[in-house]
Formats: structure tokens, sequence, C-alpha cells
């Protein structure tokens, strides 16, 4: 077993699924408090990295965090070092890879609250922040979870933008479903055995806590 | 007089004293669907009561003077008079300069018609949403609850206290979600979207003396809608009748509904304490 690739890719996740909620409530918010034209382009462009295969996304992201856009160059100066090829340009690919997973569920979630509770609580003098933290919020909990776990795993088992975006380095960016390409490709199909049962594993049992949350709360909710 | 003589140099608090006099006027033009509402009337702090058959437009109404709807064109303003000299006016929309007050800010409490608890939050906490500024200090904690429970024992449910939304008949939620409204801090304006429609006849009445008796302490304006003859009657109120999104009528209920009046006790028939039938329709 890869422990080192292991602890790397929990630790890409854990990073990946705090930033990405502290992106996606805002954007979830804006985007379930309304209509038009505007909230349709920034719900098509998150939604992206459900259908655009991942090497897509990682080859753009290549392009440009590295030394051939500005934007690229100005991280460079600023690091010291180009993003790809190091574990924050994971991270970076990460969230952009995970956005629909976060910010999906919590549209959904934002959507469901009655706004006949928005209301009663602006006529009872509740700014829209006071409101959004004190009713939505804490209604919209079970798809806060949702976010977060969905965020979690999917980091895990992401491979595409991982390869063209990180490579393969060991304890940077060598996660678990690249050691176990790795090991595949090296005929050791045992390591590799333990490796994708690991990941089997991990990801059918958060699905199965997700799905029995989610039908405990509907019978509770009657 | 020592005590009133600092109020010159020092306004009094306005959150603290009832107004002396509040008024209310409201100038609305806004289509709904097919329905073109169009009314201008003015309230004071007496209850007043929308009058008028489902679908007229009386809860849109409430809506644009509370702040959740976008008026197509409209001038709502509340004038508060807190001492002799001390006259505000504070404008809560007007589609000409482009001003609009948010929900938030008009310090007018609406209780919707279908209950609208927050599921999460127990009876007492919905009850404190109101009031909004985090009191550290045990005293003014206490009042507030003292204040909550004697509001509860008046409406006959002070028992749900610690109960959840979900926990509550229909009628148990439509008494605490008028109860919230009243309780929250300041109110320059209570609305109660048809407050008594579904509860029996002796338990309104006694809501309604509470309510008139805390209007009257308060001074401020009430305004609640109703299809209700009896209900009118009963609160002994300036009316205001409603049809197809006008103002047909505006007085005293015994002219403005006396024809209502009238044909309700006719179907009643030959009974003999009309006076009591009139307030116990069917």
């Amino acid at each position: 077993m890869d422990t080192q690739a292991l602890w790397l890719t929990l630790r890409l996740a854990l990073t990946t699924t705090a930033l990405l909620l502290a992106i996606a409530l805002p954007v979830a918010w804006w985007i379930a408090s309304g209509t038009g034209a505007a909230r349709a382009l920034v719900q098509a462009v998150v939604a992206l990295p459900l259908v655009l295969p991942p090497t897509v996304l990682g080859f753009y992201l290549l392009v440009a965090l590295g030394p051939l856009t500005a934007p690229g160059r100005l991280i460079i100066r600023l690091l010291g070092h180009p993003l790809a090829f190091s574990f924050s340009g994971l991270v970076v690919g990460s969230v952009l890879y995970s956005l629909p997973f976060a910010v999906q569920p919590l549209v959904a979630g934002f959507r469901a609250v009655d706004t006949a509770l928005l209301e009663v609580a602006a006529t009872l003098g509740a700014s829209p922040a006071r409101a959004f933290r004190t009713i939505t919020l804490p209604l919209a909990r079970p798809s806060l979870v949702t976010a977060a776990v969905l965020t979690f795993t999917h980091t895990v088992g992401e491979f595409g933008v991982v390869l063209m975006l990180g490579g393969n380095i060991p304890g940077a960016t060598r996660t678990l479903s690249i050691a176990l390409y790795d090991q595949v490709q090296d005929f050791n199909y045992a390591a590799a055995n333990r490796t994708a049962a690991l990941l089997l594993a991990f990801s059918l049992a958060t699905l199965i806590v997700v799905y029995w949350r989610g039908a405990e709360r509907r019978s509770v909710l009657g | 007089m020592g005590e009133m003589g600092g109020g010159i140099l020092l306004p009094p608090n306005v959150r603290t004293l009832p107004p002396l006099r509040t008024e209310l006027a409201v100038r609305l033009r806004h289509r709904v669907g097919a329905l073109v509402i169009d009314v201008d009337f003015k309230l004071n702090e007496r209850w007043a009561v929308l009058f008028g058959p489902s679908g007229s437009g009386k809860t849109t109404i409430l809506k644009a003077i509370a702040g959740l709807l976008r008026p197509d064109e409209a001038h709502i303003a509340c004038t508060v008079l807190t001492g002799s000299d001390l006259e505000r006016t504070f404008v809560f929309v007007d589609t000409e300069t482009g001003c609009f007050l948010p929900a938030y800010k008009r310090v007018v409490r609406l209780a919707p018609q279908q209950s609208a608890l927050f599921p999460h939050l127990s009876i007492f906490e919905n009850m404190m949403y109101g009031f909004h500024e985090m009191v550290r200090d045990e005293r003014e904690k206490k009042a507030r609850s003292n204040k909550i429970e004697k509001l509860l024992s008046d409406f006959q449910i002070a028992h749900l206290l610690d109960k959840y939304p979900a926990a509550l008949s229909g009628g148990e939620a439509q008494r605490v979600n008028l109860a919230r409204a009243v309780a929250a801090t300041g109110c320059r304006l209570l609305m109660l979207d048809e407050p008594f429609s579904g509860l029996d006849v002796k338990l309104r009445d006694e809501l309604i003396a509470n309510l008139r008796e805390r209007q009257e302490q308060r001074r401020m304006p009430v305004l609640s809608v109703t299809h209700d003859v009896a209900e009118a009657f009963q609160l002994g109120a300036e009316v205001i009748k409603i049809a197809e999104g006008k103002v047909v009528e505006q007085g005293p209920v015994e002219v403005v509904l006396a024809e209502e009046r009238k044909r309700l006790l006719a179907q009643l028939g030959n009974s003999t304490s009309q006076n009591r039938d009139v307030e116990r329709p069917i």
C-alpha cells in the first residue's frame, strides 16, 4: 500500500472541500436567489466539469497556469515556481473539477427553503444576511453535508485532471488513483488490487451514508 | 414634569415611547396577472380592515406595504408623531424618486395568512426572532421572556413554549404566527392577513379583545384582512372595502358594510337574538 499517496489524497480532498465550500456558498446563494440570463450562464459554467473530459480541463489549466499566459507568468513570479506539477496546482484543478458537486446540491437546498419563511423573517426585521444565517443555512444543512461529502469523494476519485496538471510526483502530486495506474503499468496487480479495493470501499461507504441520511430525513419530515 | 422637561433637550427614546399619532398613506398601482390593483387610502392609529372577496388583491396590498414586492407605481409613507414637535416621515416606497426601503427596515410586522413558523426553531425561539438586538443583561433577557410568556398565555398557547412547529395543530400554529408578529420590537404598523379564519368564535373574540387592548396601549395602526362581515363588526373598525383591486368605499363598518349586514341577517331568517347572530354567521 502506498501510504504516501493515501495521505496526499486525503490532504488534497480535505483542502479542496474546505476551499470549495467557501466558494460555493455565495455562488449557490446567488444562483438560487433569482432567475435570468446571467445566472443561467454561471450555472452552465459551473456545470461544465460534469460533461467535459477531465483531460480537457487539465490541459487548459496546464496552459493557463504555465509560463505561456500572463496570469501564469504572474503566478510564477509570485510563487517562484509554476502552479502546475505542484500540490497547490492540484488544489486549483480539484476545486474547478468538483465545482458542480458542491454548487448544485447547495442551489437545490437553498431553493427548497420556503420563501414565505424568508418574507416573515424580513417583516420581523431580519436583514438578508441574518435571514441567510439563521433560516436558509440551518434549513439547507443536509445539502451542505451532501455538497461536502460529494466534493470530498469526487476529489479522491479524480484522475484526468491530476494526470494532466500534476503529473506523477511522489509526495506532491501522486494521488491514489495515479498510484493505481502506476501499479498496473508495473504489472503489480496485487498492489493495484489493494488500492482499487480501498477506493471502491471508500466510495461505496460514503454513498451509503449519504443515501441513508437522506432517507432518514425524508421519513422524519413525512 | 422634571423628567419630561429633559425630553425637550434630549429627544425621548423613539422606540420606547408609544407614538401620539401614526398615519400611513398608501397610493398603489400594481398589476398581478389579470388583476390591476389601484388603491389610494390613509390609515391612522385605529384598527382598519381591508374587506373584500378572495382574489380582490388584499394580500398583494399588504405585501406592497410590507416591502415584500416591488410595486409598478406606488407612494407609501408612514408618518409618526412621537412628541408635540417630533414628527418623522418614513418613505417606504416612492417609484417616482426610485426610493425603496427594504422590508426589514420598515418596522412593519405582517402575520401571513398561511402560518410560516420557522420549523427548526422552538416556539420560544420563533417568538424571540423579532427581537433583533442581542442582550447580555440578564434582567433584560428575563423581561423579554416574561413578555413572550404573557403574550402566549393571553393567546392560550403558553404550553407550547418548548415545542417545535411540526408538533402544533393548524389553529395553534396560527396563533403563534399572530403572536410572533405582535411580539417583535417596535412596530409602526401591524398587518394581519385573515388572522382569525378557522378559529372558533369564542377564541376569536378573546383574541380580538386582547389585540385591541395592545393596539390602544401602543397606539399603533393595525390593518387586518377579512372577508367575514361578522369579524369586521366585531372589530368595530374602519373598513376599506375592496373589489377587483379598487377601493369601493372607506368608512365606519356600520356604514360601509350595512348592505352586507342586512343580507346576512336576512339569510339567518327569523332569529330573535339578532345581535348575537351577527357575530355568528352560518
